[in-house]
């Protein structure tokens, strides 16, 4: 059976023709490439639908009211005029959080990862538990004790810690994994050159832990920024963030262009947020998380 | 100090880092949900003044509020499906065929945004004369009908947590060891029989995991029964508890179906966690 045999550089000079080393060209040869089309229109399609309801939002709020629309810009007057307020709590709201949550997770996350104590996986568990707990509850939940206990109904205050309960977990989570990467030698070193534990932490640790809290920040910011369930239960009348006054406009008046604008503002900006996140840190601090 | 002491200095750091998060935590979910269980017991909104206990709220609930419990978990349900028969060849596809993950990746966060900004997007697109009308008359899909229907409210959740089964499905794939896939190949398996014999048995815990995840998601929602649906769906939990609570001052009612949720969704938390196996840490 050796003449049946082709031979590499037999090939390679010429001495057998081609198609002899391909065969006959069976049809099932063709199926994988039909496969691998099917494949990437259906991925096309899908994609095509995650985006369409923000593309449409973005093409009406680019139109004028009337039979005849026309293209202009006039909308975006309207979110930089009278939605300016929305907008501008909406940052201070995101911010305060943010804020707060880097003094509360800092801590926590440097304790549970530096230290051993009796039932850390009891607090780890509590810590998680608002990540799971469906936004709704939490809105009944808190709406309930501000407005009979602790009296935070229709305050800046109470509507920060509702976000705050709410988004913690988030920034715990990315800190942690920076903290737990970090190498403990840069703190000996600098314990063993005479620095003190609290100079140590702030001059050589929370440097090193940027990238993880600047993560879990943009993170954070998004999530807030975007938060509309409980800020409808929690949030008093005088205190309208941007999401809830996209809610309340549709309710009180329908779909409006301007209102389209407001929404579509608000996409940008978080998607231009969670694109910088993925440009400097990929999916690192996520641990399979998704987004 | 007597060696074998307590060192009470060792013990007292952690907890000291520790004390605003869990003071927040305790302060602002624990308690809110203890007060959230003892006000499902209680009559009407008498929890702040005198407490009345009382079963009354349950009752009611397994009787009149019947069928909005049944509404929500068939639309979280019909979602999760819709997630899941659709979700499945899309992970499998931008696992294995599909270069620009990162691209995929990228335009999968805008339904995370929140439901709002799709319920708004999708009416625009479902509306009868919308953009969208033309293709899907040329579809045979009835376009009047599309908006306000039970198909529009499944199919905007179905969105809304697609990406979640997409991350789950995914890293089940990601999981297998290729060595398995290799051995079959060896043993003259065809592709189709490696895919249903190895592949999709190895990723059952993620389907079911994102599976329960979809549903225990889409139980909470709000914005897109209430933007997308008519009257039949729009009677979900949520939308009940809000009317309850905020216009009726039913507290009582409104807590007991907020028991339901919770307990719904915690115990599908609880399951599709052990079945992610850390895949959503």
């Amino acid at each position: 059976m050796k003449f049946l045999e082709v031979r590499p550089q037999a090939v390679d000079r010429g001495q057998v023709s081609r198609k002899q080393k391909i065969g006959r060209l069976r049809p099932s040869a063709l199926f994988p490439w039909i496969l691998d089309g099917l494949a990437y229109l259906y991925i096309l399609a899908g994609l095509l639908v995650f985006i369409m309801p923000f593309g449409v939002t973005l093409w009406y709020s680019l139109l004028t009211r009337g039979k005849s629309p026309k293209l202009t810009l006039a909308n975006y007057r309207y979110v930089f005029g009278s939605f300016v307020d929305s907008l501008l709590l909406s940052s201070k709201v995101s911010a305060v959080t943010v804020l707060l949550n880097l003094l509360i997770v800092i801590p926590a996350a440097y304790a549970l990862v530096c230290y051993e104590f009796k039932g850390k996986k009891f607090i780890l568990t509590l810590l998680n538990v608002p990540l799971y707990s469906p936004a709704i509850i939490l809105g009944i939940g808190l709406i309930l004790i501000y407005h009979f206990t602790y009296g935070l109904y229709n305050s800046f205050l109470g509507l920060c810690f509702g976000m705050i309960v709410g988004t913690f977990p988030l920034m715990l989570l990315p800190v942690m994994v920076a903290l737990k990467d970090l190498d403990t030698v840069y703190e000996e070193a600098a314990l063993c050159l005479g620095a003190g534990p609290l100079y140590t932490f702030f001059k050589v640790t929370l440097p090193l832990m940027g990238p993880g809290i600047s993560a879990g920040i943009i993170l954070n910011f998004v999530i807030v920024w975007n938060e509309f369930l409980v800020t409808l239960f929690i949030a008093g009348p005088d205190y309208i963030t941007a999401p809830l006054k996209v809610y309340n406009q549709i309710l009180w008046f329908g779909y409006q262009n301007t209102t389209a604008a407001l929404a579509a503002t608000l996409q940008i900006i978080s998607f231009l947020a969670l694109i910088l996140y993925f440009k400097l840190f990929g999916s690192r601090f996520l641990k399979g998380r998704f987004f | 100090m007597r060696p074998g002491a307590p060192n009470i200095k060792r013990q007292l750091v952690p907890c000291l880092l520790l004390l605003p998060a869990v003071t927040v935590t305790v302060l602002f979910l624990v308690l809110p949900l203890f007060y959230l269980v003892m006000m499902s017991f209680t009559e009407g909104s008498s929890f702040f003044f005198e407490q009345r206990f009382t079963l009354e709220n349950y009752r009611e609930l397994f009787s009149r509020y019947q069928m909005v419990l049944r509404t929500t978990v068939f639309l979280a349900f019909a979602s999760a499906l819709v997630d899941l028969l659709l979700g499945y060849p899309f992970a499998y596809f931008l696992q294995t065929r599909f270069p620009y993950k990162d691209l995929a990746r990228a335009l999968m966060v805008f339904p995370l945004f929140g439901g709002l900004y799709l319920a708004f997007g999708l009416y625009y697109l479902f509306l009868p004369k919308g953009v969208l009308s033309p293709v899907l008359e040329k579809l045979g899909i009835p376009v009047l009908a599309l908006l306000y229907s039970k198909t529009s409210v499944v199919l905007g959740m179905a969105i809304l947590t697609f990406p979640f089964m997409v991350a789950n499905i995914m890293t089940a794939l990601q999981n297998i060891d290729p060595i398995l896939k290799e051995a079959a190949l060896c043993l003259g398996a065809s592709r189709f029989r490696i895919f249903f014999r190895v592949t999709l048995p190895l990723t059952r815990s993620g389907m079911v995991a994102g599976f329960l995840m979809c549903f225990g998601w889409n139980l909470g929602a709000y914005e897109i029964p209430l933007f997308l649906g008519s009257q039949a769906e729009q009677q979900v939990v949520s939308i009940k508890m809000y009317q309850q609570a905020l216009v009726m001052s039913n507290y009582g009612l409104s807590a007991a179906l907020g028991m339901m949720i919770m307990v719904l969704s915690f115990s599908v938390t609880y399951l599709s966690l052990r079945f992610s196996k850390g895949a959503l840490a």
